[in-house]
């Protein structure tokens, strides 16, 4: 049984059916690579697994290690252990970095986590993600570039130490350093703390840095194609529309 | 005003706000003696405004009414004489942070019960005592400046803080004197039925450069009214620097504060003004930053944040009288349960206040379905060498960033506590005095744990 099940998930938003009958499996250690064109659905699932309130799901259910999280709160998915890290992270004016971290790790916790041990998980995250320490006592995503926002993202996820995360589109709008850095601190979180990823891209440029044992193409609502890392380099060989005129038929 | 005006009235009842205030206007430490003649004038042409007036009511854009009909003015005293001497009301205590300071006057009621300085700002020339006092031992520099920029006449409790005021607060930094630690002014009402007519003069001489906190506080009561009635006035000669911020939480009790507020900057000198509104059960404010001499700066900020049935009602003005002058204008606030909030900014240029730069903004938040608040910016401009301009906005909560915060697993009513105070940060960060922020912040955490259920409602009604 797998960490993460989706089956059958139908997704409605303002009475337009976005996903039509997805299923995917995901598991702590797997690195998973969700692919598709624009309007495909890809960031609706996203937003769907983490209990967006605008996204109404009709049909199907999401299992998170054996409990039906298909109705749950936010904060309830995020305190079992799911994380998305956002394609456009939202600033929160006010409220620092490392504050905002500290908040949203004693969320979870019945006691206070101690200073100093917050400060060694900080420090460790910080290395990770080559960022400055002043980063973290600036206002969260408040005036940060596109890449300082991508990096705080991942900096928030390796100190949460998600069982499976979520990332949307986290490769757009990124420099080739700022993609490096953020696949790599992805990798080694895989690696380190046997964190599951589900990636989702529009391009396969990330791809060569975070290479996915899984790959799942996603068109018009329903995965649509499913495969290792070789299917990453017929995309990029033959393109979506190729694709879509192979598995028209089924779509 | 010929003397004995005030005649007709002495037969009103014993006891009653009326002949206690008249006493003391007559009679009382600050009645006026000896050389501070102005004084005793201007009470006697207050006393004469404030019986031929009405209880005031603002009405603006049409819609928006403040309102005193509630208000029974003749079932409060100020009593002076009642309050106790030395004794300051444990509200204070609790409320104002332990810090360094370079002094504090407090006023409980009707008189002063507490007045510190530094002895070696003394030893400088500071002067810090009751308005009263100053009156008797440094009358010449209190009349020169006496309720120079205020006026008597504008409504009923404006008169009546002329006419009537009682303890008060006088503060006088001399030339050059440099003080990094804040004054403390506070006024404080202990319990209902008192009128508190409030009366604070800041004088800070050429380059001065220092820092003046007032704290507006009363003791939570359930019955019964009070009133704080209060005039403020702070003149910055040539190149003298203030920071000046207020702390105005007034309780749970039924406690009306109708103030004018005045700030002078004088040449090249500069005031940052924040005054921070977070309590009260009906709050009129006219707040007036002027510029009147060439080179002068100044920023004002402020917040405001009403809850329950509170009502406010503020009118800041961001004044040029001559130019080059600059401003610069930030107000944030935020409304819940069935309160009211009405906050109106102008900026306003005098004719020759030429190469004036300023800038107005306001944002609000409301955070119930019941409660109301409007900001309304405003431009008066008779110069055509200026920069003036406004902008703001008015918002609801930011649903994007509630869900990114709980997916971060905060849940909603703390993601949207933390949305409400990093709202207000923009403003508060530029207090630069850490022991005020972290009251504020306090304040305003401690005003949203008690609007929970009122928010939280708002939030799964939508």
């Amino acid at each position: 049984m797998a960490d993460l099940e989706i089956r059958d998930l139908h997704v409605r938003i303002e009475e337009r059916e976005i996903l039509r009958g997805v299923d995917l499996d995901i598991s702590r250690g797997e690195i998973h690579a969700l692919m598709g064109p624009n309007g495909s659905g890809k960031s609706t699932l996203a937003s769907t697994l983490l209990g967006h309130p605008a996204y109404e799901i009709t049909e199907g259910t999401i299992v998170f290690k054996g409990e039906d999280i298909t109705a749950a709160e936010p904060h309830e998915r995020a305190h079992a252990g799911l994380f998305l890290a956002f394609q456009y992270p939202v600033s929160i004016p006010g409220v620092s970095v490392a504050n905002f971290l500290r908040m949203a790790i004693n969320a979870k916790r019945e006691e206070p986590i101690q200073v100093k041990e917050f400060r060694t998980q900080l420090q460790h995250a910080i290395d990770l993600l080559d960022v400055d320490r002043s980063f973290t006592s600036r206002h969260l995503n408040d005036g940060f570039s596109g890449g300082e926002k991508k990096r705080a993202e991942i900096l928030q996820m390796a100190m949460l130490a998600p069982d499976v995360a979520i990332l949307d589109e986290t490769d757009s709008g990124l420099d080739i350093d700022a993609l490096r850095t953020v696949a790599e601190g992805v990798q080694r979180l895989h690696d380190e703390q046997g964190l599951g990823a589900l990636i989702i891209t529009h391009y396969q440029r990330i791809l060569h840095y975070v290479e996915p044992e899984f790959v799942h193409i996603l068109m018009d609502g329903r995965i649509v194609l499913e495969g290792g890392v070789e299917l990453v380099e017929r995309l990029e060989n033959e393109g979506y529309d190729q694709i879509r005129q192979e598995v028209g038929a089924g779509a | 005003m010929p003397e004995g005006t005030a005649e007709p009235v002495v037969a009103v009842k014993p006891g009653r706000h009326r002949e206690a205030t008249l006493y003391h206007a007559l009679h009382g430490a600050g009645a006026g003696h000896g050389h501070d003649r102005t004084l005793a004038q201007l009470r006697e042409a207050a006393l004469a405004h404030f019986y031929t007036s009405d209880l005031p009511v603002w009405r603006r854009s049409g819609f928006w009414t403040t309102s005193l009909q509630t208000l029974d003015l003749d079932a409060l005293e100020t009593a002076p004489d009642a309050v106790e001497p030395g004794v300051v009301p444990d509200v204070v205590a609790r409320t104002l942070p332990d810090r360094p300071r370079a002094g504090r006057i407090v006023q409980n009621a009707g008189a002063v019960v507490h007045v510190e300085l530094d002895p070696a700002l003394a030893e400088r020339g500071v002067i810090l005592c009751s308005l009263e006092d100053a009156f008797r031992d440094h009358g010449e520099l209190a009349s020169a400046h006496y309720s120079k920029r205020l006026t008597i006449d504008r409504h009923k409790l404006e008169a009546a803080n002329a006419a009537f005021w009682t303890g008060g607060a006088f503060l006088y930094v001399p030339p050059g004197v440099l003080v990094e630690d804040p004054f403390e002014i506070v006024y404080a009402i202990d319990g209902p039925g008192v009128a508190q007519y409030g009366r604070t003069l800041i004088v800070g001489d050429r380059t001065s450069e220092f820092r003046v906190h007032e704290y507006d506080l009363a003791e939570d009561f359930s019955e019964g009214q009070a009133l704080h009635a209060g005039a403020f006035e702070l003149y910055l000669r040539d190149g003298a620097r203030c920071r000046l911020a207020q702390f105005q939480d007034w309780g749970r009790g039924e406690v009306y504060d109708v103030s004018t507020r005045y700030v002078g900057v004088g040449r090249d000198a500069y005031c940052h003004w924040l005054p921070s509104l977070l309590g009260g059960h009906l709050v009129r404010q006219h707040l007036e930053l002027a510029v009147s001499e060439p080179g002068g700066d100044m920023a004002f900020r402020g917040l405001f944040f009403t809850e329950a049935d509170e009502h406010l009602d503020a009118f800041a003005v961001d004044l040029h009288e001559t130019g080059p002058s600059g401003g610069d204008v930030h107000w944030r606030g935020a409304a819940t349960g069935e309160s009211r909030a009405s906050f109106e900014g102008l900026i306003q240029i005098d004719p020759g206040a030429q190469q004036t730069h300023t800038y107005l903004q306001i944002h609000t938040m409301m955070l119930s379905p019941k409660a109301r608040l409007d900001a309304i910016p405003s431009v008066l401009v008779s110069a055509d060498d200026v920069s003036a301009s406004h902008g703001g906005t008015v918002g609801e909560l930011d649903e994007s960033a509630i869900f990114y915060m709980q997916s971060r697993g905060l849940d909603r009513p703390a993601a949207v506590r933390l949305l409400v105070e990093g709202f207000f940060e923009p403003v508060l960060a530029q207090l630069n005095d850490e022991p005020l922020e972290e009251l504020i912040r306090s304040k305003l955490t401690a005003k949203l744990a008690s609007a929970r259920e009122d928010i939280e409602a708002y939030a799964t009604s939508r």
